[in-house]
């Protein structure tokens, strides 16, 4: 017997379109609205036009803060793209106690980015583990400014975030081998493929939509850091703010009672546009790949 | 389906036009006719009392000073309401948000600024007018603002920060815990003297200079009638000249560049440094962290004039019981029940008559009873210092550019000049 009502898929869906309404089509819609005004966390919110637009033109910390994070996109992006698929493809060996191994690499993408953050902050840290075994190396005479250095300190950033990113996207890479057909690999290798040939020709091809998708995960992520960057620099974003991420000020703009809503709108949305950049990018070029 | 869609994000524009933009002052309650009620009302009914991190080490004497309350006003009833200590700030202003906080809150004067200004505060002073009487006029005055009429908050306990110094580092390093520094320059020579012995192993200076620093050299912050910033004179160019030289010449670890406030004291507690600045309770919370140094610590008064940290309980125009919050406030914050507070903590009282009590002038022989009376001496030249219009945003903005003329990548005047610009703007953005 069926007994179909009008509303019954309504009735089912409800749930998850009243969800995606009130938790992220609102939020989005509130946020543009927000930024054509100077709405403050306890009141205002009269219309101001373009004016929180024009301020991010004259925003000096925006200039570094959008340096930072495209540096750390095209640091990011070949590092974490490539090096998780040869680690996939040395732990997609059967061999005796590989579990082990790809549990190993994987345990850092379960640990808290604060966390992680944190101990790789002591490590750093002129008196930590790094430089101690630099100073009695001899490798260094004084404590190297991993955390006060402008440069330095977004390099150990992108540091961070590939040794925490390298299982997951490794994870990633292993169920798209497990999807190449092996015939394709024994039938390189009876026509006397070497295995670079093997892994250029066959193994290549087969995960290029999963590279795809890699990269613009990795690039949207590496456009919104912040955790990195902020716990390593104590939420101060270096010397001068030079190391402040877009998300950092976002943060500290909005933060507070006093807090310019209305102007960290407007960065979210210039944030949200420059990320659609990438994305578009990488999958106009996968189409053309295809 | 299009239509479907077409209708929701209608539905959702309309929804944020008409509230995400309408976040207006909250109450608009005649703040007169409050504080007529809160001065003439019976005391009575339900009132609500939210702290801030008292649970679970003061759980006793919350629950002591509220029985008392409901002691002496049998009709009344006290739900009391202790807030964690992180995330404060985010709690007040959802509540403040959503019309919801409780009758009698405590805020301190950086929290009660932007509530005052939004009219969501009463006018103590207008429902109990003997309240300058009755506390210590810093005190009061934090609860005052430029361009706002009017007294948001009972004082409620004080306090200021006092140096101290690790004598065995001191010690072992060339240098006499009885002639300590009392000036930066004196501070800058110790520091070398200090470095040249220990090879630069430990450090007297660990912070980098603050609104604090800039006040005691003689630097006007801000201007009077509150609107921008002052800070960027040739007087804090020369002092942070002074940092960024001994910076360079080795007498501050990197960290001061990147380390917040806190920082100074970690390395202080690690044996790193020999030098910080804490309130008057900091060598008890040393004996747990480190039993060890906590008996070699030597406290002295800081230098210049001292910081002075106060505590209030503010009061919400939209109480429905003024009376009973009004006098709940007035019980909390008494000279007897803020002397009891004193005695189980480092903290001061804010009243009057508490002035003369010898708990506080008298010390235990202990280094921690020594801080306790320096703290409470120091207390009567202490000074809000760090105007309470600095928010998170322009203490980053200024850490940032503090940090960056003391590391040589600006020059000091860029640096305070970029600060003050940034700062401004925060202020009328």
């Amino acid at each position: 017997m069926t007994h179909r009502r009008w509303f019954t898929p309504w009735l089912l869906a409800g749930p998850a379109i009243i969800w995606l309404a009130v938790f992220n089509l609102w939020p989005a819609v509130n946020t543009v609205i927000l930024s054509f005004t100077n709405a403050k966390p306890l009141g205002g919110g009269q219309f101001t036009g373009l004016e929180n637009y024009g301020r991010i033109l004259d925003d000096a910390q925006l200039a570094d803060a959008l340096l930072n994070s495209i540096v750390f996109m095209l640091v990011c992006l070949p590092l974490l793209t490539v090096l998780p698929l040869l680690l996939a493809l040395l732990v997609q060996r059967k061999i005796p106690g590989i579990t082990f191994f790809r549990t190993a690499f994987y345990t850092p993408v379960i640990a808290s980015a604060v966390v992680v953050a944190l101990i790789w902050g002591w490590v750093l840290d002129d008196r930590g583990l790094v430089n101690g075994l630099l100073q009695q190396s001899g490798l260094a005479d004084s404590p190297v400014s991993f955390l006060t250095d402008r440069w330095l300190l977004l390099f150990s950033a992108i540091a961070l975030t590939a040794w925490k990113g390298l299982g997951y996207y490794m994870v990633i890479y292993l169920s798209a081998l497990a999807n190449v057909p092996g015939e394709l690999h024994e039938a390189a290798a009876v026509d006397g493929a070497s295995p670079f040939r093997r892994f250029w020709h066959v193994t290549l091809p087969g995960v290029r939509p999963t590279m795809m998708l890699i990269s613009v995960l990795i690039s949207v992520n590496a456009l919104r850091v912040f955790s990195e960057l902020y716990v390593l620099s104590n939420g101060q974003g270096g010397p001068g703010g030079r190391d402040m991420s877009v998300v950092m000020l976002i943060q500290m703009y909005s933060r507070g009672f006093t807090g310019h809503l209305g102007y960290a709108s407007a960065l979210s949305l210039m944030l949200f546009v420059i990320t659609l950049g990438p994305m578009l990018l990488l999958m106009r070029l996968n189409r053309k790949a295809a | 389906m299009r239509r479907i869609w077409a209708a929701l994000t209608t539905t959702a524009v309309t929804a944020a036009a008409l509230t995400g933009c309408g976040l207006g002052s909250g109450d608009s309650k005649n703040g007169d006719s409050v504080a007529s009620a809160a001065a003439t009302g019976e005391v009575k009914g339900k009132v609500s009392l939210q702290t801030w991190a008292l649970k679970p080490k003061f759980t006793d004497y919350v629950q002591g000073v509220i029985d008392g309350f409901k002691k002496k006003y049998p009709g009344v009833e006290v739900e009391w309401l202790d807030q964690p200590g992180e995330g404060y700030s985010n709690k007040v202003l959802s509540q403040a948000a959503a019309g919801s906080l409780p009758d009698v809150v405590n805020l301190p004067p950086d929290f009660a600024l932007p509530l005052a200004k939004k009219d969501l505060l009463l006018d103590v002073a207008k429902a109990d007018p003997k309240l300058a009487d009755e506390y210590v006029a810093g005190g009061v005055d934090a609860y005052r603002f430029a361009g706002q009429d009017g007294t948001y908050g009972y004082p409620w306990y004080l306090n200021t920060d006092v140096n101290y110094w690790s004598s065995e580092l001191l010690g072992t390093n060339g240098l006499d815990p009885k002639k300590l520094p009392t000036t930066l320059d004196e501070l800058i020579a110790q520091a070398r003297v200090m470095k040249e012995k220990s090879g630069g192993r430990t450090y007297l200076m660990s912070r980098k200079p603050g609104i604090g620093d800039l006040y005691n050299a003689g630097v006007k912050i801000m201007a009077d009638d509150g609107k921008s910033f002052t800070f960027n004179t040739p007087e804090a160019a020369a002092l942070l000249d002074k940092y960024r030289d001994a910076f360079k010449e080795g007498l501050l670890p990197n960290d001061v560049l990147t380390n917040t406030y806190a920082g100074n004291t970690k390395l202080f507690n690690s044996g790193t440094a020999a030098w910080t600045t804490a309130g008057a309770n900091y060598i008890t919370a040393l004996a747990t962290d480190n039993p060890t140094l906590a008996p070699k610590v030597v406290p002295s008064p800081a230098m210049n004039t001292p910081p002075l940290y106060v505590q209030g309980l503010s009061i919400p125009k939209s109480t429905k019981n003024p009376a009973a919050a009004v006098a709940l406030a007035r019980w909390v914050t008494d000279a007897e029940n803020q002397a009891s507070l004193a005695h189980l903590t480092s903290v001061f009282p804010s009243t009057k008559a508490s002035a003369n009590d010898p708990f506080f002038s008298r010390s235990d022989g202990t280094n921690a009873g020594d801080a306790k009376v320096i703290a409470f001496t120091s207390l009567a030249k202490a000074k809000i210092i760090q105007p309470v219009q600095i928010d998170d945003a322009m203490s980053t903005v200024i850490n940032q550019q503090i940090a960056l003329a003391i590391s040589g990548d600006a020059t000091s005047k860029q640096a305070l000049d970029s600060a003050v610009e940034q700062c401004n703007k925060l202020l009328k953005g």
